[in-house]
């Protein structure tokens, strides 16, 4: 295996050079203006929008904080505001963000909000699939207690379109996500991520090893696919099975090990034992199946260990 | 397991750089001190608020023990309380704590403070539990942390018993017989809950959030404190069900700088993370031996070809092990151009002390020269400590640019290098399950890979917020030491995206993806035996996750706002894998999955949802029985198809009964109905003797109904009264627990209670504001 001792070094080269032009750049100007329309201040919206003006008031956009970032107000977002003071009724020249495209929506935000949890919104998947900041938050009428959601929950939030994930959820063996223990943003980073499946981690495996770090190894005997995946066994957002399996065990186990003797033996109905007659149960079938001895399943230090049984 | 020094210091050196980092904050507040003494007056008023205090009580009936019912939350009968206590300051300081179930086993709490636009502290103490099932029951005793024994007499007898039956006839050591051994000692076996508890901590301080260079330091936690099922064995006939004792401390540090420069950005950082597991041996006593013993078949005891076997076993449970990370990520766009980038390199590293091979005083062990040596004794080892090292680098890139308005061209590249450094040891045999010497040298085999990504995406905005975009991808996979050194996997998917009006948006997608492997090593699984041995896995069979395969998967997400009160959503999604290639294992593994939503919210008095999933499974899998050595009969071959059903639906209606009342109703309901087809033939292996073959019709049959309502009244604006009542339904009937008894065929079982319940809950509370 080559050493890539380098790779990083030089990474770290390229992403200096990407950025220094860049970093030379202009920032982005602001949304389109209408027409040759002026601005006229927070206060003059408030006039009219006075519930609004309230609710942001509340708010960090409604801080003293964002006024020193942010020149105009309101109008830092919706851009100059006198074409439609003058005219009111005019709804041609209500300055509506929700009327612009998703890429000019998100440029309002990614004006201050481009770092931290957003730095790799640009290019990301749920911006290349259409979608804006708007289609999670809202500045003015948000029913989260934090970040500004439109929904009541960062969860809520993802099953708005994920709604697969709602259904997993429910099933017998899940991640702790229905009973608000996590969130889906403690492994996904919906703004976007480097790794697919926008896994905040630099892969499935290193995401999984921040919560179950006993698994990180290595190991003096592995199992080989559990070192490439944890998804190779198992499935994280719900599953009817034990542990999040794709497949009950044994036959999970059989989709690769149909070894001579036990493992390749046929553990159909026959072998799981019932109250009126346990003598037929085969401890390869009940209880955890075949991890009733392949205890150390994810990887051993015991000497005693190949076949990971301790 | 071993103390680092270094390590021991470590949350003492991140919290000496917290505090460092809080007092460069600390004197940016001091400067205001420093102001004329109207603003510094100003400056120190800071109001406070409860938005809101809960507090209230609830009653709790179930009808059983099951963990299910509790399995990650506190549901018992007592107190309820929470608040969230709000503080604002001039100058932009805010101050938020959030308690959540004070007191109770899932607590949580969460205090933020900060200056807006110039620092802020976060600190997160969230307690998590898992309940893993109730009244499971032993023979052991805990005698020690990772120590489970049986009192010596109670060892003794059975062993007495099954030594004068089987010296009267091996064939009579039955499992009735056995059964009736131990159900005496079984009427009297303690009780024991199997369940833990996560405390995470979380410690954070951001500096300049919204300025050109940011700073972050986070500092991690997390004890994990009490049991899980292992499954302790003895071998084929003697499983020894315990609950392994669980004390883990996981410690993470990072920090981070970030600088933001135009249209350009750049994040650093290390990152730290270390495991620790205070109890790293489990010990635990034979029920079926009082004395250590061995002879060639032993690993099958008790039965009627072996009696003999280890007194005290032994595992060695998660080891220690840390990770040490630097990462850099950036981004720029310039003109039309952008480009995204991470690198991280990751030193893992675990070095814990190795067991011997052994206990049993009993066995003798062979070295490769013959010599034979004391195998209990580590100081016999090949090697005393693992010494595993594995270094990781990962590199990523997406770049692309636009033609004009509507066409968008990115590229991709990602490489995800996992290399095993560690050497390898070679054992010149080993023990089978405490039980038997085998003369087998065996060899540590350090895996490796590396995966490769790379590809392109073209995307046209065919009209006004509509873009169609087609998407390459290859995945190539380098592997060391398993059956498939390289897979290269071509991806094809074609994405629609419209939002034509405000109104309606149509997201769907198809993809296919097309895997092809090299040669397929069958003997692979040499690389951990000192001296090749004839592969015992069916020549024909093909792991899935290095198999030849084809899929296709398509999505469709259509959702429509009728007016200002109605939504409507409807979804399919589907996955067809296939395995076409593989004449044994798995072959096949279908989902298809179609929902739909509908709300209606025609103001503040009304909202009101319904969804509804329905999502059907089939898999396939195929495999062949064989004797001592790989059959190449196919009467011997069998298969099973499986089948799961999930039907899932959600309602939720709250309002406003007129200005003073208001009501939340929510109800979840999940069921999957599973089962199982098997395929054997007449004159195979797998139906010899001859017997029936028996479906599994309860390949997890699972239902749970909740209901959760609701009902509040306004006292005041800031009291509010409620009164809330929950009921859950959750019924299980899984092939896996079925017949389950504290000690079946080669097994004793704690059979704890993980099965049905029936819970009501009555509760009501008091939420004021002030």
């Amino acid at each position: 295996m080559r050493s890539t001792h380098l790779a990083l070094p030089l990474a770290a080269a390229v992403l200096l050079v990407l950025a220094a032009p860049a970093a030379a750049a202009p920032q982005s100007p602001p949304p389109p203006a209408a027409g040759s329309a002026t601005y006229v201040g927070s206060d003059v919206c408030a006039t009219c929008h006075t519930e609004v003006a309230g609710n942001l008031a509340k708010t960090r956009h409604g801080s003293h904080a964002f006024a020193s970032l942010s020149a105009h107000g309101c109008e830092t977002c919706h851009g100059p505001g006198s074409a439609h003071v003058e005219d009111p009724d005019n709804d041609a020249l209500r300055p509506k963000i929700t009327r612009w495209s998703a890429e000019q929506q998100s440029a309002v935000c990614q004006s201050c909000h481009k770092g931290g949890e957003q730095f790799f919104w640009h290019g990301g998947v749920h911006e290349r699939r259409g979608l804006s900041c708007l289609s999670c938050h809202s500045i003015h009428s948000f029913h989260s207690e934090k970040a500004q959601l439109k929904e009541t929950t960062i969860t809520e939030a993802c099953l708005s379109c994920h709604k697969t994930v709602r259904a997993e959820m429910w099933k017998n063996s899940h991640h702790p996500i229905r009973e608000g223990r996590i969130g889906c943003t403690d492994c996904h980073n919906p703004h976007g991520s480097t790794t697919p499946k926008m896994i905040k981690a630099a892969s499935v495996n290193d995401q999984c090893y921040t919560c179950h770090t006993e698994k990180r190894g290595p190991f003096l005997w592995e199992h080989a696919p559990v070192r490439e995946s944890c998804l190779n066994c198992h499935t994280p957002h719900g599953s009817n099975h034990l542990k999040l399996q794709k497949t009950s065990v044994p036959y999970l186990c059989q989709q690769c090990h149909s070894n001579t003797r036990h493992p390749g033996t046929l553990y159909d109905g026959f072998r799981a034992p019932t109250l009126d007659d346990p003598a037929r149960g085969s401890n390869r079938v009940f209880n955890r199946a075949c991890l009733d001895c392949h205890a150390a399943i994810h990887g051993s230090n015991h000497p005693s260990s190949p076949y990971l049984a301790h | 397991m071993r103390t680092n020094g270094f390590q021991g210091m470590l949350p003492a050196l991140a919290a000496g750089l917290l505090l460092l980092l809080a007092g460069a904050a600390a004197a940016q507040e001091q400067q205001a001190q420093q102001d004329p003494p109207a603003q510094r007056e100003q400056a120190k008023a800071f109001s406070f608020r409860f938005d809101p205090l809960v507090i209230g009580a609830m009653n709790t009936d179930v009808d059983t023990r099951s963990s299910k019912f509790q399995e990650y939350r506190d549901l018992s009968s007592g107190f309820l309380m929470g608040f969230r206590l709000l503080g604002e300051g001039t100058n932009d300081r805010y101050f938020d704590l959030d308690a959540a179930n004070v007191r109770r086993d899932d607590a949580r709490y969460t205090l933020e403070y900060g200056v807006l636009g110039r620092y802020a502290v976060l600190f997160d103490y969230n307690k998590i539990p898992h309940r893993f099932g109730n009244d499971g029951h032993m023979l052991f005793t805990r005698t020690g942390p990772g120590v489970y024994q049986i009192a010596d007499p109670t060892q003794s007898a059975l062993q007495t018993a099954i030594t004068n039956r089987f010296t009267a006839s091996p064939a009579g050591v039955t499992f009735d017989f056995l059964n009736g051994l131990v159900q005496p000692y079984l009427a009297t076996a303690q009780a024991v809950d199997i369940g833990l508890e996560r405390d995470r901590t979380l410690a954070r301080i951001d500096l300049g959030k919204m300025g050109r260079l940011a700073w972050g330091l986070e500092y991690t936690h997390e004890n994990r404190n009490g049991t899980r099922p292992y499954g302790a064995s003895f071998g084929f006939n003697n499983v020894t069900e315990l609950p392994e004792p669980i004390d883990y401390d996981t410690s993470g540090a990072e920090l981070a700088g970030e600088w933001s420069g135009g249209n350009a950005g750049l994040r650093f950082g290390y990152r730290y993370s270390s495991f620790t597991n205070n109890i790293s041996t489990l010990y635990w006593d034979n029920p079926f031996r009082f004395t250590s013993s061995t002879d060639p078949s032993a690993y099958s005891s008790p039965g009627s070809g072996s009696i003999n076997g280890s007194a005290i076993g032994f595992a060695d449970l998660a080891a220690d092990n840390k990770s040490n990370v630097v990462f850099l990520t950036g981004r720029s766009k310039w003109g039309n151009w952008f480009a995204n980038g991470s690198a991280s390199y990751n030193q893992m590293r675990q070095d814990d002390s190795l067991l011997p091979y052994t206990l049993n005083s009993s066995i003798v062990g062979i070295n490769f020269n013959g010599a034979k040596f004391d195998p209990t004794n580590p100081a016999n080892l090949p090697a005393r400590s693992a010494d595993r090292k594995v270094d990781v680098t990962q590199l990523s890139t997406l770049f692309g640019t636009t033609f004009g308005p509507s066409i968008g061209l990115t590229f991709h590249y990602r490489y995800y290098d996992y290399d095993n450094k560690s050497h390898e040891i070679e054992f010149p045999g080993y023990v089978r399950f405490h039980a038997v010497w085998e003369p087998i040298a065996r060899v540590t085999a350090a895996y490796s890979y590396k995966k490769q990504n790379y590809g392109a995406e073209l995307g046209w905005d065919l009209a006004r917020s509509t873009r169609l975009a087609l998407l390459y991808d290859r995945e190539s996979w380098d592997r060391t030491l398993r059956e498939v050194k390289s897979t290269d996997e071509d991806i094809l998917k074609l994405s629609l995206d419209t939002h034509p009006i405000e109104a309606f948006n149509v997201h769907a997608s198809y993809e296919h993806g097309d895997r092809s492997i090299g040669p397929y090593n069958v003997g692979a699984a040499n690389a951990t035996f000192g001296e090749p041995e004839s592969p015992t896995n069916l020549p024909d069979l093909r792991k899935y996750d290095e198999a030849a395969r084809t899929y296709n998967a398509f999505n469709v997400l259509a959702q429509w706002m009728a007016g200002d009160a109605w939504n409507f959503t409807l979804g399919v999604n589907s996955r067809n894998d296939d395995y076409n290639k593989s004449l044994f294992g798995l072959q096949k593994d279908d989902v298809l999955s179609y929902n739909a939503e509908v709300s209606y919210s025609p103001g503040a008095n009304l909202n009101f949802f319904l969804f509804g999933q329905r999502s059907d499974r089939d898999v396939r899998q195929r495999d062949r029985q064989s004797g001592a050595t790989p059959s190449t009969n196919p009467l011997d071959d069998w298969s099973v198809k499986f089948k799961e059903v999930t039907d899932t639906w959600g309602l939720g209606v709250n309002g406003k009964l007129g200005a003073l009342w208001s009501y939340d109703v929510t109800a979840n309901y999940s069921k999957s109905d599973g089962e199982a087809d098997f395929t054997a033939f007449p004159g195979g292996l797998p139906l010899t003797p001859p017997r029936p073959i028996l479906d599994l019709p309860n390949y997890e049959d699972i239902k749970l109904l909740g209901v959760l309502g609701r009902l509040s009244y306004q006292i005041t604006p800031n009291a509010t009264a409620g009164l809330f009542y929950r009921y859950e339904d959750y019924t299980i009937d899984s092939f896996i627990l079925q017949g389950l008894q504290n000690y079946l065929p080669g097994a004793l079982l704690l059979n704890a209670d993980v099965g049905d319940y029936r819970a009501n809950l009555f509760g009501f509370d008091l939420s004021l504001k002030f």
